[in-house]
């Protein structure tokens, strides 16, 4: 379990990671936290011949409040996002879905554009990506472009990155203050990967459902919303009938993967009672419970 | 001395207690190799820098089952680095080593460094690369060609049994290694009288040891010498280098097996291997020094699994629930090998020996078969056919109790041994001595309060919520002794330990031991022991151990022996270096050594001023010349064998207290309790942590652990991402409770290593039947994960037509 050889280049600035990286002509990675790429190394799984280390590059690593988003650096080490008060205070479901990813030690070291890069499907970053409509900055030689989450996330581990490019910052909307979140994961362990994970934000004015996002992840090849569900919300009062809608619609629209943990089937049936519960939780605090 | 000590007279233990003032037998102490190991300064065999060392990668089976047609090494030997390629060709001097046994329809496979003719288990060493570095290694294993023609593979175990089957070994003429049965009573008929009778098909799924520090070994060769010492993170040096001297043709006292500090083992690195084999031939083949660590991936595929087994048992009561009659049929699924030295009946056979328990059990009938698989070997793992035996009978009792309406508690009163029934022989033959079978049951539910616990179980159903309570009762012999082999008629004696121990012309105290800590504590326990029975305080006492040169038989440490035996031999051999001791502060104190005392280090007469200390009298005894008549002079040196010669029975009880979760299926364990009797204490803190150890991995064998092949035999959990071990987040609190029934051994310690992996897959199994017994749910296979729980509720629901 050692890597075959390889160059390794220490980029100074975003200039030079590009650079080193679109001269590597698709034979290079970028390392950001090395969590998932040192085991893909060690496994020969992933064999580049030069990894282009951005941990030096400055200005990638930040969590900051605009008028209307919080735009997090590619950077960020989950721990510190984690932590924030910024995430804290406008995107209490990342906060909480956070403690979730892995444990501390990999916290610690792994990134938010190496996780968004590396796009597991159990993933929760991408899924919180896609939960809250976020949008991926990108640069290449060529420039900078923005993606949709939404875009980004081909299928399993694939991403629409081209070769040359480098995630650099995820800006997230804020929303409304007084929006109610969930988020509810099962995994084997405590940091594992999620067998399945739901997350929910509702705005509801006098108890009916204005907007309703479902994220899920764990349940296919990318993570997913659910976005027949999100519309059967709409416009609704909470009641028994309509959350069993609103699961029955979810389990249908997914088509969960089989593997040693979890077979579809069940999956399929987190999936409902997950969502079940987060919708239940995020449409209380809509209403004006905080606890 | 020369003869072996099988116990000791109450005069004898009547002086200790005379002569000293023992204050660390039954302490807390901490443990002393604690602050090494914890601050990174333990040298575990990786650790060691041997600046010439060549490393070695294995090329390692890819197919199941399959014979080599060829291996072309022409492009891996071009890679620059690359010192040796070795194949099975170029080991024809090595000898195969076989784990030998008396027993009849025995086969003893041949265990080779490397895969001759056929591979018979995905990841079985075929090619050793030996390179100035492992990454040179490991590239030039990735270009040797290997040409295999696929044979059928044999994965399932009762297929395997069928005499149509393909074979692993062929010159066995059948799959099945050995078969035993043992029979006592009219367990027919008794079976047929009973009018209550519970059964099931049980399934134990393979485990793997998964010791936090891999297994590693490095072999170091004296050109000049010709002698070899291996570094082995190794349970069991001694045996280790016995099966070398075989294997290479060379006397003991030029070989030496050394395993420094060794990060867990559970069993896992009790055994030979073919790596270790490799590393020794290529150590001297090529006159420098040779290393190999397993990488995770390695130790999951290669390192001895355990647990594997099928088990359809029936068990027949009375209207009251007492057992008339238990009737089991056991496949042992043993992998590709039959391992050295404990042979592939080590496990299965445990599993019949043990399924009585600790209960009454007169009509009684297991038979067991032990069935080549193309899978890798089986061996020792912590508990040894013990989890799965307390699982079975511990399951079959509540299946009963339900049927018959009894409490669980009340049926396994109703039917343990009593006090006064003790020697008790068991339907299998084992014989039980006293210990606390009742008491240990009684103990753990007054811990867990176990009425209040029940009230709130109906209370916490009548809400809809899934809460259980499990109980395993289970005994063990631990400590064996002579009389009582691990396989019947293998070419080696378990059932003795010495001690060597002696102080040197400083005064300082060095014991020295065949085991071979590997995370026990060892360090710490035979040092209080050593500390009292001399009269010197824990710190003046060094414990050599892991080192096949300590003793001149030394096996390791395996089966919940190191305390009882070493404990007894320290005790004996202590005791006759007091006495020499004794002589010599007699004649420095002009005083008799009957009125002597020792205590801290120092040897003084009771309420008078005549004092000296052990450091004071080796002065006299080595240095100080005249100062000493010569009959006092001898060295301050004693060798002391023991055999307790049956060895000791040690009891628990677990209760685990969990709740399943409605929604998920998930299983959120609550609480777990633990009445456990291993005789006088050493060390409370560690028998804790061995305790809590043990437990952790019964839970891991109850919910998360399983190996798993696919039908074409190759290995799905490879890594710890898919073989999944539970982490201190998943493990509840606990509650240890200590009964100290003197046990008959010297001490009247009792062996408790094991013992917490024995109880709790029972007990979480049992919990988890015991929750879900309003929807009429048995647990028969193990782990049950949330993927099977979701099976059998689903199941139950539909069947109830009880849809949510
Ligand atoms: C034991 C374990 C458990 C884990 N459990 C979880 C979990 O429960 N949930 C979870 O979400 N994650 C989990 N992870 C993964 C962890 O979160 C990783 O940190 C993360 O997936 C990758 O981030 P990284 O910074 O370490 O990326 P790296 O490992 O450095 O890189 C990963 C990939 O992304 C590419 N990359 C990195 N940064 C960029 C960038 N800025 N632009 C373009 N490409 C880039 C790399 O080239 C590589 O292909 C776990 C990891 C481990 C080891």
């Amino acid at each position: 379990m050692k890597p075959p050889a390889f160059d390794y280049i220490a980029a100074d600035n975003l200039e030079g990671a590009l650079s080193a990286l679109s001269a590597a002509g698709g034979d290079g990675k970028v390392l950001a936290g090395g969590q998932s790429l040192m085991p893909m190394l060690n496994f020969r799984l992933a064999r580049p011949s030069v990894l282009i280390d951005i941990n030096r590059v400055p200005g990638l690593a930040y969590v900051e409040a605009t008028g209307s988003t919080v735009k997090v650096g590619a950077l960020t080490r989950h721990h510190a996002l984690e932590m924030s008060p910024v995430i804290k205070t406008h995107l209490p479901v990342v906060a909480a879905a956070m403690q979730h990813v892995a444990h501390l030690a990999i916290r610690n070291r792994g990134t938010i554009g190496g996780s968004l890069s590396h796009a597991d499907p159990a993933a929760e970053l991408p899924m919180l990506t896609l939960l809250l409509d976020a949008r991926i900055g990108i640069h290449s030689p060529r420039g900078r472009r923005i993606t949709d989450a939404g875009d980004f996330f081909v299928t399993s581990l694939v991403t629409s990155l081209e070769e040359d490019e480098i995630v650099t910052d995820i800006e997230f909307p804020k929303p409304a203050r007084e929006s109610g979140w969930a988020f509810e994961e099962v995994a084997r362990r405590a940091g594992d990967f999620a067998l399945a994970a739901v997350g929910v934000t509702i705005d509801a004015r006098d108890r009916k459902c204005e907007q309703a996002r479902i994220g899920l992840m764990g349940v296919g090849e990318t993570p997913v919303r659910a976005h027949e569900a999100e519309a059967l919300l709409r416009g609704q009062r909470l009641s028994d009938t309509l959350l069993d809608e609103a699961v029955a619609s979810i389990r249908s629209a997914i088509e969960p993967n089989t593997d040693l943990h979890a077979s579809s089937d069940y999956r399929r049936h987190l999936a409902g009672v997950l969502a079940k519960k987060a919708i239940r939780d995020a449409w209380r605090r809509a209403d004006g419970d905080r606890q | 001395m020369t003869e072996v000590v099988t116990k000791q007279s109450a005069e004898e233990a009547a002086l200790d207690e005379r002569q000293t003032r023992p204050k660390n037998i039954g302490a807390k102490v901490k443990r002393t190799e604690d602050p090494r190991l914890l601050t990174g300064r333990g040298t575990y065999v990786d650790d060691r820098r041997t600046p010439d060392a060549l490393h070695v990668a294995f090329r390692r089976s890819d197919h199941s089952h399959a014979r080599i047609l060829s291996i072309d090494v022409t492009a891996a030997r071009a890679v620059p680095g690359v010192v040796a390629i070795l194949t099975a060709k170029d080991l024809t001097e090595a000898t195969p080593v076989h784990a030998e046994s008396r027993m009849p329809s025995y086969y003893a496979t041949p265990i080779r460094a490397l895969a001759s003719d056929k591979v018979r288990f995905v990841g079985e060493p075929v090619v050793a690369v030996v390179a100035e570095s492992r990454y040179l290694a490991e590239d030039a294993c990735e270009l040797v060609e290997i040409a295999y023609d696929p044979l059928p593979v044999v994965t399932d175990p009762e297929a395997a049994v069928a005499s149509d089957a393909a074979l692993l070994h062929e010159e066995a003429g059948t799959n099945v290694l050995v078969q035993r049965e043992f029979k006592r009573g009219e367990f027919e008929t008794e079976m047929f009288a009973a009018p209550v009778r519970v059964k099931g098909r049980f399934r134990f799924h393979r485990k793997t040891p998964a010791a936090m520090e891999n297994r590693c070994y490095l072999a170091e060769y004296d050109t000049g010498r010709d002698e070899l010492t291996l570094h082995s993170s190794t349970q069991v040096p001694g045996i280790i280098r016995n099966a070398l001297s075989e294997a290479l043709g060379m006397p003991g006292h030029r070989l030496r097996v050394v395993a420094p500090d060794v990060g867990g083992g559970f069993g896992g690195k009790a055994s030979l291997y073919p790596e270790e084999l490799l590393v020794a031939f290529a150590a001297r083949r090529l006159g420098r020094s040779v290393k190999w660590t397993s990488d995770r991936m390695e130790d999951l595929t290669a390192t001895s699994h355990g647990f594997d087994e099928i088990i359809d048992a029936e068990m027949g009561l009375d209207h009251d629930g007492r057992v008339m009659a238990l009737i089991a049929d056991v496949i042992g699924d043993v992998g590709a090998y039959s391992i050295y030295p404990w042979t592939c009946a080590l496990e299965p056979v445990q599993v019949v020996s043990f399924l009585p328990g600790p209960y009454r059990i007169q009509n009684y009938r297991g038979a067991v078969r032990a069935v080549a698989t193309s899978k890798a070997p089986t061996g020792p793992y912590r508990g040894v056919g013990r989890p799965i035996s307390t699982f079975v009978t511990e399951r079959l009792l509540d299946m009963a109790a339900r049927r018959i309406g009894v409490d669980a508690r009340e049926i396994r009163l109703k039917n343990f041994i009593q006090d006064h029934e003790f020697p008790y022989r068991i339907g299998s033959g084992i014989v039980w001595d006293r210990s606390s079978f009742t008491d240990c049951l009684l103990a753990a539910c007054k811990a867990v309060d176990y009425e209040a616990l029940r009230r709130r179980q109906a209370e916490a159903r009548s809400a809809g919520r899934w809460l259980g309570i499990g109980i395993a009762s289970y005994a063990e012999l631990t400590g064996i002794g002579s009389r009582i082999s691990v396989a019947p008629g293998m070419p080696l004696n378990t059932g003795t330990e010495t001690a060597k121990i002696r102080i040197d012309t400083t005064g300082g105290v060095t014991a020295a031991f065949g085991v071979a800590s590997h995370g026990q504590g060892l360090e710490t326990t035979l040092a209080q022991v050593v500390a009292d029975k001399l009269g010197v305080r824990v710190e003046d006492v060094r414990i050599i151990q892991g080192d096949s040169n300590a003793v001149p038989n030394a096996t390791g440490t395996y089966a919940s022996r190191s305390t009882v035996l070493a404990g007894g031999a320290a005790t004996l051999a202590a005791r006759i270096v007091r006495g020499k001791a004794f002589k010599a502060a007699a004649h420095l104190l002009e005083a008799s050594p009957d009125e002597l005392v020792a205590e801290d280090g120092r040897i003084y007469v009771p309420n008078t001023n005549k004092t000296t200390t052990y450091k004071e009298v080796a002065r006299a005894v080595y240095l100080e010349m005249g100062r000493l008549p010569p009959e006092v002079r001898g060295e301050l040196e004693a060798t002391s064998t023991y055999d307790p010669v049956l060895g000791t029975t040690t009891s628990s009880t677990h209760i685990a207290v969990l709740e399943v979760d409605p929604d998920t299926y998930t299983v959120r364990l609550e609480k777990f309790v633990v009445a456990e009797d291993c005789g006088k204490l050493i060390n409370p803190l560690i028998v804790d942590g061995q305790v809590h150890g043990g437990v952790a991995q019964g839970i891991g064998a109850a919910l998360y652990e399983e190996v798993v092949y696919d039908q074409q035999g190759q290995i799905l959990t490879a890594s710890l991402v898919d073989y999944v071990v539970p982490a201190a987040a998943e493990i509840p609190p606990m509650h240890v409770v200590h009964m100290e029934t003197s046990s008959p051994a010297i001490g009247g310690y009792r062996g408790m290593g094991e013992g917490g992996t024995i109880g709790a897959p029972a007990a979480v199994a049992n919990a988890i039947a015991d929750a879900l017994a309003p929807l009429d749910i048995e647990i028969n296979e193990l782990p049950v994960t949330p993927e099977r729980l979701f099976r059998l509720i689903e199941a139950a629901k539909s069947r109830t037509g009880d849809e949510k």
